[in-house]
């Protein structure tokens, strides 16, 4: 293959337009720290120059010398933080890839993403450890936040598909409908963390180990220290996503397994999307679902069929991150919905629906995170600043066809020369 | 400046380039003022690129545009609208809830102080209708009016801006044999007025009838321009395909056989379900013969090409194919009992546009063993399959089996089609228009294809908007109107006027005639 059919190559053109996105998106994220350092004295030019530098080398910054300046690095913490947050994003991402690929356009993740939350906490802090070993109770919850994710993908699904209802609309219903029903579950539970008195928000992590105990004739629960003479009836919590020798590779991040899980599940949909004939249909349908009506696709069963998958995705998302033992869910969501749902889209744009595109665009997104941490943590700007990055990023995704067709007529340029 | 050179438009040396294909390659294109200039090419040859370059929608890379002999720059169809050129499409650009008058003069509205004054516009659209002989009902909504009247209602759109030039983009297509009888009175009255004409066509008798001069385009190439009166049919076919081409199809007497598929009163609602489309149908189709359903397009054919293909309910009656009853079966059912389809609408049914010719190539044959094993596709299979379709059935894109179907011709998208259908080698062929818009090199082709099938003992069911293709091809011919057959005919036996007559609903045989005839 010579070197200029690789530039023309339709792939190499998509790929080139989403750096393009980021580069300009990453830019207009420096201009505004300079604005700001140069109307803030307390910033100046030297403070400006800091934060650009942490907007695009945040991921290496290992804090400040004793002298005071900026010091970089390979931080292996950081690293692994950026992992561990890209995993609900790939999921999300990928659920919102697959819908339009299949033409459906899923803004559902979010609440998806709520319901896979919600059955695989529930499921992880409430079957006792007595009963099941605790990494069967984590597949269970893990496939329990899939199937409620699935379930409530799919009803969108069947009211595009029978009933002709657009499926923006029933998803962007079904996303408060969860962000309510969640909350309503978890107010009447015991998993409330009641214990550490100002946490009462907090679902319990978990990998939190409760004992249903009796003393003295009454029920109650306590922690992992059983009191002396108290008659234990069940174990439960202490579930936690195996950190499968990636703690050694990132010491004191929050990196696990679900990671790899995240990896096989894009892989999966990849080669489900790619190779298969059940990804060949689901692409027909999107692409013209007449034809593959025509063709005798059942286009409805299609329909559904990709927004449970999708569904499944995103409450896969939410399994991974909640399971991985270390987070706690604030469960009085009933006013705002899960951002990890919302950013799947950002992430399935970047990487134009390509599921392996994917990988690397929530990477991306949870190091732009990761970099608005570290500028709020070692200098004046905030964390924000980055969100104006990613607002860029997206808006210029809604060009990439034109930034596609200019890379195009530059390269014909170059061959006319 | 004598008559034989004054030059209204002028496309002069003009090269336009796609990916992988020179749509235009230094072609001339020289119209009189005051002639009908047809200009004649197979599909492909990139008579609609030259229009579109004259409309401002591409611009050439080679090559210039002379208005009276200026030369003007084109940079989009404003600029067309105002050198005064105007343009018929093959699909109408009319709101069907409008009235006529509000048709014709949308977008040219003459107003004051915001209000649109229609009385001048009425007086102006009255003067025009009466000047050039295009009788419309201007208070009649389009939707209630006749194909040929909305075509009239498209030519005074075009008289009302004032415009010299008049584009006439395969005009006859949708029309009755009375209709295309007047439209050619029309386009002769246009012209003696002094308006110049461009006709695009692959109707040879047409051409032949209303031009006065013939341009040839072949695969982007300008072959040459001829004065009508100097040529005729054999001729213009061959500078259009190249060789020689035989214009009346081939076929020895049909052998029918046993009944394949057999159709008892079928009902099938209209997409709107507010009445029956297609009302109490009964026909049956031997193998070995090519039976076809005539009739104005709208006649309930397309809704009883669903009803059979399972695309659509069936509201009452049967449909038995090889003594299978696949009345309410699904789509793929259909297929499986034996059934293949070249759709009416390649783009709405017939392809996935945006998938490549080879992924079209297996549309329907995907699921089949030699193309998956255990669900994952064998790409190499079928890419050798399409490559083999490509070859026999002729089709040329720019990239081979990789070509993103929506790039390629409308002619060679419906090979590709015809090519898939066939090769599927099914009992029963339903075709619908399997010409529409293609070139006679193309139709020859297509009508050879299906000839052969019906010659090896397939059913084979067509329905035909074209008179010629229906009289050619078909061994007996049922003709739909308002959903009912009123008439069943012998190609031998009746003419083409017999024919526009049951077409139009002005003659129909008794229920019981056509049941036995």
């Amino acid at each position: 293959m010579n070197k200029e059919s690789f530039w023309n190559k339709a792939a190499t053109r998509s790929v080139l337009a989403s750096l393009i996105a980021i580069v300009i998106g990453m830019m207009a994220g420096s201009i505004i720290i300079l604005i700001v350092g140069l109307t803030n004295p307390a910033l100046g030019i030297k403070g400006a120059w800091e934060g650009i530098r942490l907007v695009f080398a945040g991921l290496f910054s290992t804090g400040r010398s004793a002298s005071g300046s900026l010091t970089f690095g390979f931080n292996g913490t950081t690293f692994g933080n950026m992992l561990f947050r890209a995993m609900p994003l790939m999921m999300t991402g990928l659920s919102v890839a697959l819908g339009n690929k299949a033409g459906l356009f899923n803004i559902g993740a979010p609440g998806q993403y709520l319901a896979g939350t919600a059955a695989s906490l529930y499921v992880a802090l409430s079957v006792p450890t007595s009963v099941l070993p605790a990494w069967l109770i984590w597949v269970l919850a893990f496939l329990c936040g899939m199937l409620a994710g699935a379930l409530w993908g799919s009803i969108p699904g069947v009211l595009k598909a029978y009933l002709n209802i657009n499926e923006v609309l029933a998803c962007i219903m079904t996303n408060w409908i969860a962000a309510n029903a969640v909350t309503w579950i978890f107010e009447g539970s015991n998993l409330r963390n009641v214990l550490e008195g100002t946490k009462t928000g907090y679902i319990y992590k978990t990998s939190t180990v409760m004992h249903d105990v009796v003393i003295d004739g009454v029920n109650s629960t306590v922690g992992a220290a059983v009191p002396e003479g108290a008659q234990v009836l069940a174990r439960r919590g202490g579930v936690a996503t195996g950190k499968m020798g990636l703690d050694a590779l990132f010491a004191g991040s929050q990196v696990n397994g679900g990671i790899i899980v995240a990896i096989l599940l894009v892989v999966v949909i990849y080669v489900i999307l790619s190779k298969t004939t059940l990804g060949y249909e689901l692409k027909a349908c999107g692409a013209n679902r007449y034809a593959a009506r025509y063709a005798g696709i059942q286009d409805k069963r299609n329909i559904v069929l990709t927004m449970a998958l999708a569904g499944a995705l995103s409450g896969a998302g939410a399994a991974l991150y909640y399971l991985s033992g270390n987070t706690e869910f604030f469960w009085t969501t009933y006013q705002s919905l899960p951002s990890e749902g919302f950013n799947g889209i950002p992430v399935a744009l970047l990487a134009i629906n390509h599921p392996l595109g994917v990988i690397f665009s929530s990477v991306f997104m949870s190091m732009l995170s990761i970099c608005g941490q570290k500028l709020t943590e070692l200098t004046a700007y905030n964390e924000y600043i980055t969100d104006v990055i990613i607002s860029v990023i997206v808006y210029l995704s809604a060009f990439m066809l034109v930034i596609k067709l200019w890379i195009g007529k530059l390269n014909n340029r170059k061959a006319v020369k | 400046m004598d008559h034989e050179n004054d030059y209204v438009i002028e496309m002069l040396h003009i090269t336009k380039e796609f990916p992988g294909i020179k749509a235009n390659d230094d072609v001339t294109i020289q119209l009189r003022r005051g002639e009908i200039h047809a200009l004649l090419g197979e599909n492909g040859a990139g008579k609609s690129t030259l229009m579109s370059v004259l409309f401002g929608l591409y611009q050439p890379e080679q090559g210039e545009i002379r208005k009276d002999g200026k030369v003007v720059k084109i940079n989009n169809p404003n600029d067309a609208t105002a050198l005064h050129i105007g343009m018929v499409h093959q699909h109408f650009k009319l709101i069907d809830v409008f009235t006529v008058l509000d048709n014709i003069i949308l977008g040219a509205e003459d107003t004051k102080m915001g209000f649109v004054q229609r009385k001048q516009a009425r007086a102006k659209v009255e003067d025009l209708s009466k000047r050039y002989g295009l009788a419309v009902d201007l208070d009649a909504k389009v939707e209630d009016i006749t194909v040929g009247m909305q075509q009239r209602v498209e030519i005074l759109k075009m008289l009302y801006r004032d415009n010299e030039i008049l584009i006439f983009d395969e005009p006859t297509a949708v029309l009755t044999p009375q209709e295309i009888v007047e439209l050619m009175q029309i386009m002769k009255g246009l012209a003696r007025e002094g308006k110049s004409i461009l006709f695009i066509s692959h109707k040879l008798n047409e051409i032949l009838e209303v031009s006065d001069r013939v341009s040839v385009l072949r695969k982007g190439r300008y072959i040459g321009t001829v004065n009508t009166a100097e040529t005729d049919a054999a001729s213009l076919s061959r500078m259009m395909v190249g060789h020689d081409v035989q214009l009346v199809v081939d076929k020895k007497p049909a052998t029918p056989g046993q009944v394949v598929l057999e159709v008892q009163d079928l009902h099938i609602p209209s997409h709107l379900y507010k009445h029956d489309a297609v009302k109490g149908v009964s026909f049956q189709v031997r193998s070995g013969e090519i039976v076809c359903i005539a009739g104005i397009d709208g006649n309930g054919q397309s809704e009883l090409v669903f009803g059979l293909t399972g695309l659509e309910k069936v509201s009452h009656g049967k449909i038995m194919l090889n003594g299978v009853d696949i009345t309410h079966s699904s789509v793929k059912k259909h297929s499986l009992a034996g059934e293949s389809h070249i759709p009416e609408d390649r783009h709405k049914h017939g392809l996935v546009l945006d998938f490549t010719l080879e992924e079209n190539m297996v549309l329907q044959a995907y699921q089949e063993p030699r193309f998956q094993k255990m669900g994952f596709i064998r790409f190499r299979e079928i890419r050798k399959y399409a490559q083999r379709l490509i070859k026999e059935y002729d089709v040329r894109s720019g990239q081979g089996p990789l070509t993103i179907a929506r790039s390629m011709s409308g002619g060679n998208q419906q090979k590709a089609i015809v090519g898939r259908e066939i090769d599927r080698d099914l009992p029963l062929l339903i075709s619908v228009q399997p010409t529409r818009g293609l070139d006679v090199g193309a139709i020859e082709n297509i009508h050879g294809q299906i000839v052969a099938q019906r010659d090896a003992g397939k059913a084979v069911l067509l329905v035909s908007l074209e008179l010629d293709e229906v009289m050619n091809l078909s061994d007996r011919i049922l003709v739909m109107y308002e959903g009912e057959i009123v008439g069943e005919l012998d190609p031998k036996q009746t003419t083409v006027e017999e024919l526009g007559l049951y077409m139009a609903g002005a003659k129909r045989q008794g229920k019981k005639e056509a049941a036995t005839a």
